[in-house]
């Protein structure tokens, strides 16, 4: 069978071209714009999704993992007698200073627990042994720490709130939306190291319920055992965190906002292209008419370039954006790609070029065949 | 029996506030195997009786039929059923696809025609070779001179096998050595395939070709009906 459609698509060479630069283009724009967002939001939540921890008890209007307050200590051993819990840990997270070598002052987040292992936190250690952190005052860095501290390696020594710590370990992937490096140590040093502010505190309890337990019923018993501060689920804290820096940074708008320029600039570049190549061939489909054919044949035509230029384009709009996302990633930002984002955009390709189509189709269907006829 | 008959069409065309009458009563008849020229001046109707025969066109009155078929101007969908399955077409502007090779221009009639396997290849390289064009079958419109161009067009409206053919001033874009070629071209391949053939002309030298010559004035046939 002959397809005119393709056939016609690869005769136009030049407009091809452009009908799938203009999806291609629109296709980066969204994935770069949107990977970057997911990127960056992924940041504010990432301790939290990777903290093997079913509910966490926050103190009561927390905005986000990042700003905790805190609360007593203590609280812990009610949270541990509630019936379904199977383990509760305290969790410190805390800004504080650190000297650089150079002497200028920076500030670290400082993740703290009596024993990391148990937690499955940090997820990523590149080098070192976590139970070394209990042996005195030592400490472990995620990487990224390079860009901002310069580099560092296991045994250096570094000044944190005057005190003197050794890193032992380092780790990758740990990061946070604030973009200030984070430091893993334990519980008891933290508490040391802050001793007018967090003696006797923390910023969190973390749960993880025994298997074959209701989630809601241990919260619902936590929140009646400590009515001054909030639990959340593992999604719930997450939403949370994330909502927070959208709702106070306005990424979201901006990301939505670039988004639909880009969308914009595709869709307006497909429908000029592929209603000038139907203007432009409009003989043709007379033709098609004449010898028998309906609209129905031609909208099936133009449909299909549609479709041919939203795979085409979609596909180098994604090698781009992945291209794209390795480039900035030597600049230190995460560009995340999940395949619902990939199915959503390529859903939202073929879509937009078929409604492209939409006003060639439209004057397909005013066509007359009896134009074959004229001169 | 007759592949076409036309019996009192009338054609009306409203532009502004004016009616203008363009076909008055024209009845027609095509036999099987018959070469018929239709001559007249410019604006003198033969191009828009051609469109209501080629069942493009709906008439303002009348009646007409197709091998045989009573055709119903009310429903497109039966015209354009018509057309595929009775009609072949020979535009005076060729009206090729130009992205397609010669093969694939009459392969894709065949195609609309709704015949999709590779059978329509093989008619297609077969109607091709009818039309002298055996060793141009891959070359792209732009490629091939006017008259091979005309002979890829008369492949495409043999094709399929529709007992009516219908030619608008086949030969008003080539030399008169080609235009000659072509119609002697055409008239035998109607003939051995026993189809009707309704030839539009101004061309002189269509009448040597044309079993009958109608002549039509002002919307009526003076002539040869």
């Amino acid at each position: 069978m002959v397809d005119l459609a393709l056939k016609t698509l690869l005769h136009d060479r030049l407009r091809f071209v452009i009908t799938v630069s203009g999806v291609a283009f629109a296709v980066t724009l969204v994935f770069v714009q949107a990977g970057l967002f997911a990127g960056i939001l992924g940041n504010a939540s990432v301790t939290i999704r990777n903290l093997d921890a079913d509910l966490w008890v926050t103190p009561k209007n927390t905005a986000n993992v990042d700003f905790a307050n805190s609360f007593p200590e203590s609280y812990l051993n009610r949270v541990r007698s509630v019936p379904g819990v199977a383990r509760a840990d305290n969790l410190i997270v805390y800004f504080m200073f650190m000297t650089l070598p150079s002497g200028a002052r920076e500030t670290v987040e400082v993740y703290a627990m009596e024993d990391f292992r148990r937690w499955g936190f940090p997820w990523r250690v590149l080098e070192g042994d976590l139970d070394d952190l209990k042996r005195g005052p030592y400490a472990f860095m995620d990487d990224s720490a390079v860009r901002r501290f310069g580099p560092f390696a296991v045994g250096d020594y570094r000044e944190v709130q005057s005190t003197r710590l050794r890193i032992v370990g380092r780790t990758s992937d740990a990061l946070s939306f604030t973009t200030t490096p984070l430091m893993f140590m334990d519980y008891g040093l933290a508490q040391r190291m802050n001793a007018d502010l967090l003696q006797g505190r923390t910023s969190y309890t973390v749960v993880r319920l025994a298997p074959g337990s209701d989630l809601e019923a241990v919260r619902r018993e936590i929140r009646r055992r400590l009515p001054y501060n909030d639990v959340h689920s593992r999604a719930e804290w997450v939403a949370h965190s994330e909502r927070y820096w959208i709702d106070s940074t306005g990424i979201g708008l901006n990301m939505v906002l670039t988004v639909f320029l880009g969308i914009l600039v595709g869709v307006v570049v497909v429908t000029q292209t592929l209603y000038t190549s139907t203007m432009e061939h409009l003989r043709e489909y007379g033709t098609v008419k004449a010898i028998g054919g309906g609209n129905a044949d031609i909208y099936r035509i133009i449909g299909k370039q549609a479709l041919i230029a939203a795979v085409l384009g979609y596909a180098i709009g994604a090698v781009m954006a992945w291209g794209t996302g390795r480039l900035v990633a030597q600049a230190g930002l995460r560009m995340e790609l999940s395949t619902t984002m990939l199915a959503v955009v390529f859903a939202g390709a073929v879509l937009l070029c078929l409604a492209a189509a939409l006003v060639s189709f439209h004057k397909v269907a005013r066509i007359d065949p009896a134009m074959v006829f004229r001169v | 029996m007759n592949v076409l008959e036309a019996v009192d069409i009338h054609k009306t065309f409203q532009e502004g506030r004016e009616r203008v009458e363009v076909l008055r009563g024209i009845s027609l008849a095509v036999g099987r195997g018959e070469v018929v020229a239709l001559e007249g001046r410019s604006g003198s109707g033969k191009t828009t009786f051609l469109s209501i025969a080629g069942c493009i066109l709906s008439p303002s009155g009348g009646r007409f039929a197709i091998a045989g078929q009573a055709v119903d101007p009310a429903n497109p969908a039966g015209l354009a059923a018509v057309r595929r399955r009775a009609i072949g077409f020979v535009f005076q502007q060729f009206n090729l696809f130009p992205a397609l090779t010669a093969c694939e221009n009459v392969e894709f009639a065949l195609n609309v025609k709704g015949r999709r396997d590779r059978s329509a290849r093989r008619e297609a390289e077969a109607m091709l070779d009818a039309v002298g064009l055996a060793d141009r079958r891959d070359f792209l419109p732009r490629d091939l001179s006017g008259g091979q161009k005309q002979r890829v067009a008369i492949a495409r409206a043999l094709a399929g096998g529709p007992p009516l053919i219908l030619a608008d001033e086949p030969t008003a874009n080539l030399d008169s050595q080609v235009g000659e070629q072509i119609l002697g071209l055409f008239r035998s391949l109607a003939k051995r395939d026993d189809r009707g053939l309704l030839i539009v002309t101004h061309d002189p030298k269509v009448r040597a070709i044309a079993d009958r010559v109608v002549r039509i004035e002002d919307g009526c046939i003076v002539n040869g009906g």
